[in-house]
């Protein structure tokens, strides 16, 4: 069993560092591909976790859901990307701070 | 007890959406250059009527009202969802009928319905959803539509630029929301949320830190869902520059389609009594729902743009829905908890026909490209008196006064939060409604009172748009009555979830 020589605990620290770095790029970075990039590593996060806790948990729920989380995540990339694309045509460029016609 | 043949019957409201989607799709493909659009409008309006008939018939026999599990309890049919299924339908039957004359000019017009019927069976699904996987999955296919249908402006840059905003905080915000589920998964074992209630007080024990983060972050993904504060951010501008009917369905079925699965995940996945050592959720509430009424009141006073102000106006309505989870504190028992979250209940529903209606009247007004500022109302109820009716009647019962089902459904949520025992949330709640009649009269004045600048010049007086917009204002005015009628409704589905 893997589990018994890396505890639990340690996928949870590895997921937290992946979360956070998508984190930190969906704030930090202003072109909107990084920021799709940056999302796709929250989602995997939660991946690394499902799965673990799955092998944790001796069941394969996390493991399924997991699954469903992929191929989310694409669906969600091609709707981003075609919005994405119309905004390029619209504004001339991917940079999420540009789009600023509307304003409270 | 349900046979199986039944059982597929109670899912017929969410498969009257499914078929009608189907059925676009195939005639998309034999007949791609469908001149008017009536066509795949209708199949979109019948498909939400098919839903809302569905549903009320199932919810007035009263087979589903102990809550009919399917699939393993993947999903539950009860009161709550087939309640708010029935919101779905009547929007999207609205919506549909309105397009109609609002998008005749534009192309893909197939692909805009399907999109509306897409999203709408998103939206039945996650009323069902009884695990954390079938609420993600569910609220994904709601809102990968909704991203496309703000977009569908595709040469207008503020319906480009809100798309581009509500797909930015609404993938962060999945994101987030999933690896919320992932945590909650990690703490106690499952997915299904009755077993994850069961769960809490076990083996959860070892990871308290690790469920509460991770209830936290679920939390935050409905709040986007309802356009709740700290995720409101996106509202404003999506619903400001999507087209106005998409504008409509996005604030009335989209909103109580996060609200009615925050019921469940919350009130079934985490009951308050066990989580409270936790992640006091009644008390994340209580704050959330008093800033998010207030700034929402206090941003739309401050608005010159109709359609703005009504966006923020519907962030307002979210946090007095918001009452009904945040008043659970047990302290006037648990018939008062059910009383308070039917009433929340109650009133996503009214304002699922009131506020609609209010964004297919500024839907109508950007149909004859009269501005969308308060000034270029002036003097409209002249020119078309029986809309401005209409509209009138859906602002002022937004407001809370006694001409539609607003004023009631108002009154049963603040009432319910004083027996509830958070007399002070109701005091927030009324302050803020007073405080809207400021913003709302604006409307009125504008079209009553003042004179246009300008003769308007108003030609056409588009069918479609005007049975939409009318319908939804007699449904709101005979609400006033009729919740009197059907509030046991609301009060029994919301007590078979404790």
């Amino acid at each position: 069993m893997v589990l018994e020589t890396v505890p639990a605990e340690y996928y949870l620290v590895l997921s937290a560092a992946v979360f956070c770095i998508g984190l930190f790029g969906i704030l930090t970075r202003r072109n909107a591909l990084v920021f799709l990039m940056s999302v796709e590593l929250l989602l995997n996060a939660a991946n690394v976790n499902l799965v673990a806790f799955a092998f944790y948990w001796g069941n394969v729920t996390g493991q399924t859901f997991a699954l469903f989380v992929i191929a989310l995540a694409a669906a969600e990339v091609a709707v981003g990307i075609g919005i994405v694309l119309v905004v390029h045509r619209n504004f001339d460029d991917v940079d999420v701070t540009n789009a600023t016609t509307l304003k409270w | 007890m349900v046979t199986m043949a039944n059982e597929w019957l109670l899912l017929s409201p969410a498969a009257a959406f499914v078929l009608a989607a189907l059925a676009l799709f195939v005639i998309d493909a034999f007949a791609p250059e469908d001149a008017d659009g009536g066509l795949l409008a209708a199949v979109a309006a019948v498909g939400g009527i098919a839903a809302l008939s569905a549903s009320g018939v199932l919810l007035l026999s009263g087979v589903a009202a102990d809550g009919v599990e399917l699939f393993g309890g993947q999903l539950v049919v009860d009161g709550m969802s087939l309640l708010f299924t029935f919101i779905f339908g009547s929007v999207t039957a609205l919506v549909s009928v309105a397009s109609v004359d609002y998008i005749r000019e534009l192309p893909h017009k197939a692909e805009y319905y399907l999109l509306v019927t897409l999203a709408a069976t998103g939206m039945s699904l996650l009323a069902s959803a009884n695990s954390l996987a079938v609420v993600f999955v569910a609220l994904e296919l709601s809102s990968l539509p909704s991203y496309a249908l703000v977009a569908y402006l595709k040469r207008n840059r503020g319906s480009v630029e809100g798309a581009l905003k509500y797909f930015l905080v609404g993938a962060l915000s999945s994101g987030i929301m999933v690896y919320g589920i992932s945590l909650v998964y990690a703490a106690t074992g499952s997915l299904l949320l009755s077993d994850v209630a069961s769960a809490l007080g076990g083996a959860s024990a070892d990871y308290p830190g690790v469920l509460g983060v991770g209830l936290l972050m679920i939390v935050g993904g409905l709040a986007f869902k309802t356009a709740s504060v700290p995720f409101h951010f996106w509202a404003p501008d999506a619903y400001e520059g999507a087209p106005a009917p998409v504008a409509a369905f996005l604030s009335s079925a989209s909103k109580a389609a996060g609200f009615v699965v925050a019921f469940r995940v919350l009130v079934v996945g985490f009951p308050i009594g066990t989580i409270a050592g936790t992640l006091d959720w009644v008390l994340l509430f209580q704050v959330l729902a008093v800033v998010t009424m207030t700034l929402g009141n206090f941003a739309a006073a401050t608005q010159e743009n109709v359609k703005r102000m009504l966006a923020y106006s519907s962030i307002g309505h979210a946090g007095y829905a918001l009452i009904g989870l945040a008043a659970l504190t047990n302290a006037g028992g648990p018939g008062a908890e059910a009383t308070v979250l039917g009433a929340s209940m109650l009133h996503l529903f009214v304002y699922g026909f009131m506020n609609t209606g209010a964004f297919l009247f500024v839907a109508l007004v950007e149909h004859w490209e009269l501005g969308r500022t308060f000034e270029d109302y002036n003097g409209l109820g002249r020119e078309a008196p029986v809309a401005c009716v209409a509209m009138t009647v859906f602002v002022f019962s937004l407001a809370g006064l006694p001409v539609g089902g607003g004023f009631l459904s108002k009154y049963f949520l603040f009432a319910g939060a004083v027996g509830a025992g958070v007399p002070w949330l109701a005091l927030v709640g009324a302050v803020n409604s007073a405080l809207s009649l400021y913003y709302y009269s604006r409307v009125v004045k504008a079209m009553w009172i003042e004179p246009p600048a300008e003769p308007l010049g108003i030609e056409r007086y588009p069918t479609a748009l005007y049975a939409a917009v009318l319908t939804a204002a007699v449904v709101t005015v005979l609400l006033l009555p009729g919740l009197v009628v059907f509030d046991g409704i609301a009060f029994e589905a919301a007590a078979s979830l404790f």
